[in-house]
């Protein structure tokens, strides 16, 4: 590995060979939107869960839904941002790599996409965000050793949502970070004539922070891995930064990074710390009286839902026990094409596990 | 329901889950089609619920990696869908392996199929390395051959990536016949050159029709890589003798290619030679392997679709059964390479594979 591979592999230009190779990752093909998106999405997911979880008040107890105060999609997302603040203070506590963290960061962001907290409590989806990112960055540690480090905490309670994080991450593991792209970034600088190793360090450390800081909002929703160094490194020392955008890019009079920096920085100023605490605790509270009734274990609701499901799984074992007698009938299991085939439809997970 | 849940029954809903046609020691794989299109494809189901640290590690580096590429020479991921605690890879149906077209001695290897074969490994292997992705399990078992002849680089279950420098990495990786000298001293900061190592090994076994360097033990390995490539010197590869698990394993001399391979011209023994350096940072890199005079002289590379590939045999499914021992008794295969990372031994699939793909054939 050289510095310079390192630091193509997130380019930030389109003059790089390398930048395809960003082009073609799940992460610019399924995760990147414009601001307008980010809003709307998130507006569209609170509203839908807002309307489905009143109809599950309505179920349980007509009329109960009306005294129920329902966060709004702003609420949700100040939420989401206490809990990446505290997936960092975990991270410290087992000395995981920023690797893991960075990952585990994106995991629960990109979770609160697809899902509201009224349905999942982040406090939870956390954990295994963390949990997952330990082992798609290859840092695995054993289940029963990471539960154990975090108080009043089962490895079940970790393991029984890394099926719906993994599923709303849509299996896109890999993620391409900024601090990977600052890394690549510092490499390069130290090469660059009449730079004094002193302020660069200076400035790396100060760029690192800043990068930390960019976790906090929804800048790798919208700008590049390399965008957002570059921009964490113009904050840290914008005569660097620009003395490494006019050596890789000579040619060109204006680096075509210069124009979103600004609007990249100004997001890190504006949304980089984390929320007040007080804010949260209060929509915290508020999330108490209104989180889905369906997704609490032991309540009316959920006992419902889980009845139905029980059902249905038990009418299709009927079927399907009902398709084998017949094909068993035939003499041979296998020997009857039409019993076999209705075997195999209803088999549709479950003949092996 | 969940708009998750919703979108993944969605995704499920486009493929249809058709017939067992294998079963590796973590997944079970189906046939199947894509409703829409009638496409066959492969459904590689992973049993989640078995394992007490959640989606296995070879799981998800699997799907990690395979979401992410796309090439010719690299086995397609279609899609990922759950169903109960099963975690299903719809990946591009492939009609066979390497192994399988090696092991079959009713096929004639011309020099220019070999050369085919090796041009379409490379190339798959140069756009992994291009990624930043190590393969670390390259066999000919794990390279698939799709209908229309193209090889495709496939089984990511150990793969990693390497964009993170000086990071330590396990040794134990790659199954042994094809493991370079340095992972066998138990070097930890690795390279690319480990796959260009496995790659050679596969290269010479297509001359050779039987596995190039079949050690029995770790130990034995290395004493078999020296007995055909000679004991390597502080000249040939400074330093090797400080890696950790260094151990002296004897002299012996070298010998030159030429004298095994006999039939091979100049140009494809200079780059098997050239796999197969000891020093990993003098290894060819799979970019550099892919403008070797090699690729460009004559006999230029047989198209994908004019390879050899075995016959598709319609044999009733009883008559199968009881030829198991006869297909899995195949030539060459010294010993068992011995895996404790893989799945499953390769002599294993000798008696399982045939028959799950000569399934196939019964449709
Ligand atoms: N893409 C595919 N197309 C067609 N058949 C396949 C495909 N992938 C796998 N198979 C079949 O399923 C079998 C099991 O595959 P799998 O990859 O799970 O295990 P394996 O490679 O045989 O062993 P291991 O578990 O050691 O990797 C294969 O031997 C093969 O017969
Ligand atoms: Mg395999």
């Amino acid at each position: 590995m050289t510095a310079t591979s390192t630091l193509e592999s997130q380019p930030v230009a389109s003059t790089s060979s390398q930048q395809s190779l960003y082009e073609a990752s799940t992460q610019y093909r399924h995760w990147r939107f414009s601001p307008k998106q980010l809003v709307d999405m998130r507006y569209a997911l609170n509203s839908d869960a807002v309307s489905a979880i009143r109809n599950a008040f309505e179920n349980d107890s007509p009329g109960s839904s009306a005294s129920v105060a329902f966060l709004s999609a702003q609420e949700e997302y100040l939420l989401v941002k206490l809990y990446v603040g505290k997936v960092s203070q975990l991270c410290a506590h087992f000395r995981f790599p920023e690797e893991v963290e960075a990952t585990a960061v994106t995991y629960l962001k990109r979770f609160y996409l697809k899902n509201t907290v009224m349905d999942w409590h982040p406090k939870n989806v956390m954990l295994t965000a963390l949990f997952l990112a330990t082992k798609t960055t290859n840092h695995p540690i054993s289940l029963e050793s990471y539960a154990s480090h975090i108080p009043k905490t089962a490895p079940s309670d970790v393991l029984d949502l890394e099926f719906l994080v993994a599923q709303s991450l849509g299996f896109d593991f890999a993620v391409w970070h900024p601090h990977r792209s600052l890394w690549g970034i510092w490499l390069d600088i130290q090469t660059l004539p009449d730079v004094s190793l002193g302020d660069l360090q200076t400035a790396y450390e100060a760029a690192t922070k800043h990068v930390r800081a960019a976790r906090l909002t929804d800048a790798e929703f919208i700008y590049t891995p390399s965008q957002i160094a570059l921009a964490c490194f113009s904050l840290a020392s914008p005569t660097l930064a620009s003395a490494w955008a006019r050596a890789k890019f000579p040619s060109l009079p204006h680096p075509p990074v210069a124009d979103v920096l600004g609007s990249i920085e100004a997001m890190i100023l504006r949304e980089g710390s984390p929320p007040d605490v007080e804010a949260v605790r209060e929509v915290d509270r508020r999330l108490r009286l209104c989180k889905n009734p369906e997704k609490i274990v032991g309540s009316n609701a959920y006992n419902k839902k889980l009845q139905e499901k029980e059902k249905k799984a038990e009418e299709k074992r009927i079927r399907k026990a009902e398709a084998a007698r017949i094909a068993m009938e035939e003499g041979d299991p296998f020997g009857n094409e039409l019993a076999k085939k209705a075997v195999e439809e209803l088999d549709d997970d479950d003949d092996d596990d | 329901m969940d708009a998750v849940e919703k979108a993944n029954a969605e995704r499920q809903r486009r493929w249809s889950k058709d017939q067992k046609i294998g079963e590796g020691t973590y997944a079970v794989v189906y046939r199947g089609r894509e409703l829409a299109t009638g496409r066959k494809v492969a459904i590689k189901k992973i049993k989640v619920g078995q394992f007490k640290d959640g989606l296995d590690m070879s799981a998800i580096r699997e799907v990690k990696f395979l979401r992410e590429l796309k090439h010719q020479n690299v086995i397609e991921l279609l899609d990922v869908f759950s169903s109960k605690k099963n975690l299903n890879l719809v990946l591009e149906f492939l009609d066979t392996d390497l192994e399988l077209v090696i092991k079959d001695r009713s096929l004639v290897f011309l020099p220019a199929d070999i050369k085919s074969w090796m041009a379409m490994t490379f190339r798959g292997l140069e756009f992994c390395h291009r990624n930043f992705i190590l393969h670390r399990d390259l066999k000919p078992n794990n390279l698939l051959i799709a209908s229309d002849g193209q090889l495709k680089i496939a089984d990511f279950g150990l793969a990693r990536d390497f964009a993170d420098p000086g990071y330590k990495m396990t040794c134990q990786v790659i199954t042994r016949w094809y493991r370079p000298p340095e992972l066998l001293w138990g070097c930890r900061y690795y390279s690319t050159a480990v796959d260009i190592w496995s790659v050679g090994c596969i290269f010479a076994e297509l001359m050779l029709r039987t596995p190039y360097l079949p050690g029995e033990t770790d130990m034995d390995q290395l004493k078999t890589i020296f007995r055909a490539l000679g004991t390597p010197t502080e000249t040939d590869w400074p330093g090797h003798t400080k890696l950790p698990d260094y151990v002296p394993v004897g002299q012996f001399p070298k010998t030159p290619l030429r004298e095994l391979f006999t039939a091979a011209s100049t140009d494809c023994l200079n780059l098997l030679s050239q796999c197969l350096i000891y020093d990993p940072k003098r290894r060819i890199s799979a970019k550099d392997a892919l403008s070797h005079p090699y690729f460009f002289a004559l006999p230029y590379p047989s198209h994908p679709s004019k390879l050899p590939k075995p016959a598709k045999k319609d044999v009733p499914l009883e008559e199968m059964d009881g030829n198991v021992e006869m297909a899995s008794s195949g030539p060459g295969v010294k010993a068992n390479p011995p895996n404790k990372l893989k799945r499953k031994h390769s002599s294993e699939d000798l008696s399982s594979r045939p028959v799950a793909r000569r399934l196939d054939f019964s449709k």
